[in-house]
């Protein structure tokens, strides 16, 4: 474990949020930052997300009246920010399991590849399917 | 590759991580498409989550879905403050607080699904 910080240069540059620090950095590195990002992202996310669903206790017009608003364009956006986020996060989180279980670790390059040109792909699809639903 | 937690309980917490993250991208999907895609403008109307949240097998897959996510975001969580280099004291209280905000967040959840059940 101690041997996959060197490969980041996380010995040399010791410090808390060297992680964050992806400057002449690998692929690798940029990975791990951008995964931790999108996954403190998403635990804000995912906070929002359960707070917002208590409105559901509030009554039939408080719900409606919130499915209006985030509906707006500005919210739409948001949902394919989210998308990115989700799809980044859980298509190379793939590679991380794997590879950390010891599958693919030859090749652990190339799944990456494959697995960010998939998420480009679904990226693409969900924000057409996020912006075409009706906006009754 | 990037385990990120260090010490003996490190290679255990990081395979759940790992199971718990591969759970999580069939779950989410599930949760998305049931949830969003398949519905009619995206997002389901009062009186539509009600019955939904009614059928007790949705009921079942939103709390696994749930617990699944509430655990991954906890260790994530612990995995970003550990590589803080805390004292011992501090990662104790870590996974301590960490622990209590997952059964509040798994606890409020169920109620609220209970909540949105009585409903019907």
């Amino acid at each position: 474990m101690v041997q996959e910080r060197q490969t980041y240069g996380l010995i040399r540059r010791k410090g808390a949020w060297s992680w964050l620090d992806v400057r002449g950095r690998r692929l690798g590195a940029w990975a791990f930052a951008l995964n931790r990002l999108t996954g403190l992202g998403l635990v804000l996310y995912l906070v929002i997300h359960l707070l917002v669903l208590s409105l559901l206790t509030q009554g039939e017009s408080r719900w409606n009246d919130f499915i209006a608003l985030a509906k707006s364009p500005a919210f739409l956006f948001l949902d394919v920010v989210l998308f990115f986020g989700l799809l980044f996060h859980g298509l190379n989180g793939i590679r991380v399991a794997l590879v950390g279980m010891g599958l693919g670790v030859e090749r652990h390059k190339t799944l990456f590849w494959v697995l960010m040109t998939i998420g480009a792909v679904l990226l693409l699809l969900s924000a057409w399917k996020v912006f075409s639903s009706p906006a009754t | 590759m990037e385990r990120g937690q260090q010490g003996t309980r490190g290679g255990w917490l990081w395979l759940l991580q790992a199971l718990s993250g591969l759970l999580l991208v069939l779950l989410l999907a599930l949760h998305i498409v049931a949830n969003h895609f398949i519905v009619e403008g995206g997002l389901r109307t009062y009186q539509d989550v009600v019955a939904y949240l009614s059928n007790p097998l949705v009921f079942v897959l939103e709390v696994l879905f749930l617990l699944t996510v509430t655990l991954h975001a906890g260790l994530g969580v612990r995995s970003v403050l550990l590589d803080l280099g805390l004292s011992p004291t501090a990662e104790r209280r870590v996974n301590l607080v960490l622990t209590l905000l997952g059964i509040v967040a798994v606890a409020y959840g169920v109620w609220l699904s209970l909540m949105i059940q009585g409903r019907a």
